[in-house]
């Protein structure tokens, strides 16, 4: 039955990427793509990854739609009389060669929980962060704990590389703002 | 230690199999739904139908995580359906409010 549940899921959140792809109206566009957050993080959660899903509802649904909305108090909205955009050619073609490349990737995957699949090629590996990672981090959730615990300075980097970026934002928007005065 | 929402809920989600497929059936049914309101935020025609299309699926969404949590015992996917019916009302308030008087988000 999760079967059934998981192709109706797939129809809408389909149905919501076409739209938001192809509308023309910014306004609508932010719409619709709230809509295609709420069915992706419809899928995390269906798919057993609550904190990713958890993740999709906060960025998904509040603060895209919200940075979105107000980029686009700033600027101007082009009027249209057009509901959705014209299709472009040579997007489309690049496109599909890349749906293409990806659909064959897809069916090279292993099933979910197989024998096969790649976390077991090296088992001493798995089993040791399964085994330890309560013991080594006191974090419960073994994901967690490899991102949060053993890949520590690696996560770090990436924290730095983000605030790095924020600094740099806010140095450009001063600027712009002593220029005006 | 203390207990979590889902955690004082756990013994609620210690369900049969056939419950179990009614409650898949149910969020099933609810995506049918999900996609029927998705039209109207297609069709619009104005900006107002479509914040309300999207602001129902939300709410829609929040049953089908219930509905989830409860058919693949997963109670935690309750807290996502909290954090979704906060952060869906926001969402709507801030584009009526864009559509209201341009310029204000919040």
């Amino acid at each position: 039955m999760s079967e059934l549940f998981a192709g109706v899921l797939f129809a809408f959140v389909l149905a919501a990427a076409l739209a938001t792809a192809a509308f023309r109206d910014t306004l609508t566009v932010i719409v619709v793509f709230a809509a295609y957050s709420l069915g992706m993080a419809l899928f995390y959660a269906f798919l057993l990854a609550p904190d990713v899903a958890m993740t999709e509802a906060a960025i998904g649904a509040g603060v895209t739609t919200l940075l979105l909305l107000l980029t686009l108090a700033k600027t101007v909205r082009e009027d249209t009389d057009r509901l959705v955009e014209r299709v472009n050619i040579p997007a489309v073609v690049v496109f599909g060669g890349l749906l293409v490349v990806m659909l064959a990737t897809l069916g090279e995957f292993p099933a979910v929980g197989a024998d096969d699949a790649m976390a077991w090629y090296n088992p001493e590996v798995t089993q040791h962060y399964i085994a330890n990672a309560y013991d080594d981090t006191g974090v419960k959730n073994a994901v967690t704990a490899v991102l949060a615990g053993y890949r520590g300075f690696d996560t770090f980097g990436e924290a730095v590389v983000v605030f790095s970026a924020g600094v740099a934002t806010l140095i450009v928007l001063n600027k712009e703002v002593f220029t005006r005065e | 230690m203390s207990t979590t929402i889902s955690q004082a809920l756990q013994p609620a989600f210690a369900t049969g199999e056939f419950i179990t497929q009614v409650f898949l059936v149910s969020a099933a049914l609810f995506m049918l739904l999900a996609i029927a309101m998705f039209y109207r935020a297609v069709k619009g025609p104005t900006t107002q139908d479509r914040v309300l299309a999207v602001n129902v699926l939300g709410t829609n969404t929040v049953v089908v995580l219930a509905l989830l949590g409860a058919g693949l015992g997963e109670p935690s996917l309750l807290d996502i359906a909290l954090v979704y019916a906060l952060l869906n009302f926001l969402m709507a308030v801030a584009i009526s409010k864009f559509t209201v008087e341009r310029g204000g988000v919040l």
